[in-house]
């Protein structure tokens, strides 16, 4: 099992409000390869809810998938039937979300929402969905006593491992996991990532993890997608762009979060400012505003991705000059300086 | 068992707010104007007559002594006698209320199961040409006056098509081997139609409404979009996800309903000329029947308190994150 399972190219997706429209993806290209863990991560509001959920096409309401190709297992999901897409979803795609309480339908036991995929979507007969949910649930770490249990009975730990649960329910490819751990405490975050990855290993799943704290992809990804105001900043194996960061963004977060592993990394520099209004989102590169480093062209033409090493690409003007930067991004004054 | 000890909690509550009932009700017809014999005493009685008359319904008694003697007759299910009918009121009442809750029950099932289907009909087709034309429909029903209402049923129906008698419960001077006998025959199931069809239709709004606001509401819950992610078929997510959760405060407000419509169903019965609690207590109140009205209305005191409980005890059953709590 290797090579790329799902390929996301030049994907665009923009939300009607009003008259006027919001792209909140405008273009982006990712790979997820198979049996591995992706991080998507990014500044609250960039885009990577309406990405992971485009992932799945059940999009909200007034959202849209204007452009691009979503290529899993080789075929075009964007473009194939509501039918087919249907067929593929759990089976094929899984999808773990924030808040397993609200996720979670209040008025049934968590057996019958596992029984309900399983027996509806895996078409199982009872007896061995039963068996199956057992298995789940050994699989997570819950007592099987607790099957019979509703999810308001669950502490915020253990629901997150009943969405787990019932992700994997069917052997899906794919997870999507929107910010799984982002509600926890940090010793139940590490339990939940652990088990997670754990389990990855074990099945040979890929995982696109989508969260805004780098130092959840620095634990647990093989591989991260920084997202940045609705377009890929840099992509690349884990170690490559947290240890070589070559995108201005990716080094200002570095700078921003603790470590997960508790390791001390000095003081912790917030970027300044805020991410565009994507409305009407500023000319040129979107971090243009923000970035100490941004030169006369930043501002007027979009910088692409472009591959710096193997499998590492960046989308900046400056990328070439990446370890001078990285130098200069380490020192604090560089992020008071500007705006 | 925290269980019971809330139910227990509740039915403490429920037992004082009845007491308070029966106090005010018993305040309320010793401490009007008048005295509560005069339509009862015939003038020409001589005044030993007229004592007499008093000490044997215990008027002559000091007002605490009277409460007391009244809350222990109530306690033993002694409700006095009726003024006009001079037969235990106990009777009366228990003769009527089957009547009224025949027609309450019957009408408001049919309100709320057309209400409940409708009402989430009309979510699911959120925006549509349909709902843009009912939803005023519906307000339109709401504002109809009941009494307006069963007079153009009875017009269209009883008088002009007659398809169903115009008021009563059997026809003149049928009679049946016992009331199950009646309230299965096929002639009273005629006189109820119009009747009951009025109340619903004047019912039907409000359990239509809260379940179409209800189901727009757990339509943008997490759960309904997560059911969608798993590609579960639409009539899973909309019936096994939405409407079930969205029927949680539909079903207690039919129970609260019911007292509430006991009120709603003077207006009706007496259109309809139908032998029921609400109407006869209209007709003792003007005929100054006390111990009749002060019984008809305890009695509705009663099924309000009830169901008010029944309310609770059903949203306890239906809803795990309180039954399970
Ligand atoms: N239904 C919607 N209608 C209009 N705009 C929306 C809608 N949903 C999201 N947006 C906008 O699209 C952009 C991207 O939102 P999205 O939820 O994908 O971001 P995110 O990266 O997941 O953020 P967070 O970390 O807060 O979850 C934001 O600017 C947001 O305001
Ligand atoms: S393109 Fe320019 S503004 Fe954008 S990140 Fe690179 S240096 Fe900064
Ligand atoms: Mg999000």
């Amino acid at each position: 099992m290797s090579g790329t399972l799902l390929s996301v190219r030049d994907l665009k997706v923009s939300y009607s409000v009003g008259d006027g429209k919001v792209d909140a993806v405008d273009g982006a290209s990712f790979d997820v390869p198979r049996g591995s863990i992706v991080g998507l991560v990014g500044e609250s509001g960039c885009g990577k809810t309406t990405v992971a959920r485009a992932l799945t096409r059940v999009i909200a309401d007034n959202a849209t998938i204007t452009g691009g190709q979503i290529l899993f297992d080789g075929a075009d999901i964007a473009a194939i039937p509501e039918r087919q897409m249907n067929a593929l979803r759990w089976r094929d795609i899984a999808f773990i979300p924030q808040s397993a309480m609200n996720s979670l339908d209040p008025v049934y036991t968590v057996e019958s929402q596992l029984h309900e995929v399983l027996r509806r979507r895996g078409g199982m007969s009872a007896r061995i969905a039963r068996a199956r949910a057992e298995e789940l649930f050994k699989m997570v770490g819950i007592e099987k006593n607790r099957l019979r249990d509703y999810p308001h009975q669950f502490s915020g730990g253990m629901r997150q491992r009943v969405a787990i649960a019932l992700a994997l329910a069917l052997n899906p490819k794919l997870v999507i996991a929107d910010e799984p751990v982002t509600a926890l405490d940090v010793i139940v975050q590490r339990q939940i990532l652990d088990q997670l990855r754990g389990l990855q290993a074990m099945l040979g799943i890929s995982v696109i993890l989508v969260t805004h704290d780098i130092s959840v992809v620095a634990y647990v990804c093989d591989k991260t997608v920084v997202m940045y105001a609705g377009r890929i900043a840099e992509a690349g194996p884990m170690d490559a762009v947290l240890t070589r960061p070559s995108h201005p963004y990716t080094m200002g977060l570095r700078n921003a979060f603790p470590d997960l592993k508790g390791a001390a990394s000095g003081t912790l520099t917030p970027i300044e400012g805020a991410p565009p209004n994507l409305a009407s989102p500023p000319p040129g590169c979107r971090f243009a505003p923000r970035c100490p480093f941004a030169m006369e062209i930043c501002s007027k033409s979009q910088p692409s991705l472009r591959e710096m090493s193997p499998g590492h690409a960046v989308a900046c003007h400056r990328a070439d000059e990446a370890p001078v930067l990285r130098e200069l991004a380490a020192k604090t004054e560089t992020w008071l300086a500007e705006v | 068992m925290p269980h019971l000890k809330a139910a227990a909690s509740r039915t403490l509550q429920l037992a004082l707010v009845l007491w308070a009932v029966v106090t005010i009700l018993f305040l309320m017809f010793r401490l009007m104007p008048g005295n509560p014999m005069a339509a009862y005493i015939d003038p020409t009685f001589t005044a030993e007559q007229q004592q007499a008359l008093m000490a044997q319904f215990g008027l002559d008694k000091p007002l605490w002594e009277q409460y007391f003697i009244y809350l222990g007759n109530l306690l033993q299910g002694e409700l006095g006698q009726s003024f006009r009918y001079r037969e235990p009121v106990a009777e009366r009442i228990f003769t009527l209320l089957p009547n009224t809750l025949i027609l309450t029950f019957s009408s408001l099932i049919v309100a709320y199961a057309f209400g409940i289907l409708a009402g989430a009909y009309l979510a699911w087709r959120r925006g549509s040409a349909v709902e843009k034309a009912a939803i005023p429909l519906v307000l339109t029903t709401r504002a109809m006056p009941e009494f307006w209402l069963g007079m153009v049923l009875l017009a269209i129906f009883s008088f002009w098509l007659g398809w169903f008698p115009a008021g009563g419960t059997r026809p003149a001077g049928a009679s049946y081997g016992s009331l199950w006998a009646l309230y299965t025959s096929r002639e009273f199931l005629s006189y109820l139609a119009l009747p009951a069809l009025t109340l619903a239709i004047y019912s039907q709004g409000l359990p239509l409404l809260l379940m179409r606001s209800n189901m727009l509401d757990v339509m943008k819950e997490d759960f309904v979009t997560m059911a969608r992610i798993k590609g579960l078929s639409n009539w899973t997510v909309v019936v096994r996800h939405a409407a079930r959760n969205a029927l949680l405060p539909v079903m207690t407000s039919f129970a609260i309903a019911v007292g509430y419509q006991l009120q709603g169903n003077v207006v009706v019965e007496t259109v309809f000329s139908w032998p029921g609690l609400g109407r006869e207590l209209v007709r003792a109140v003007s005929a100054s029947d006390y111990p009749l009205a002060q019984g008809a209305f305890l009695m509705i005191a009663v099924v309000v308190i009830l169901m008010n409980l029944i309310a609770d005890l059903l949203y306890a059953f239906l809803d795990p994150r309180v039954s399970h709590a």
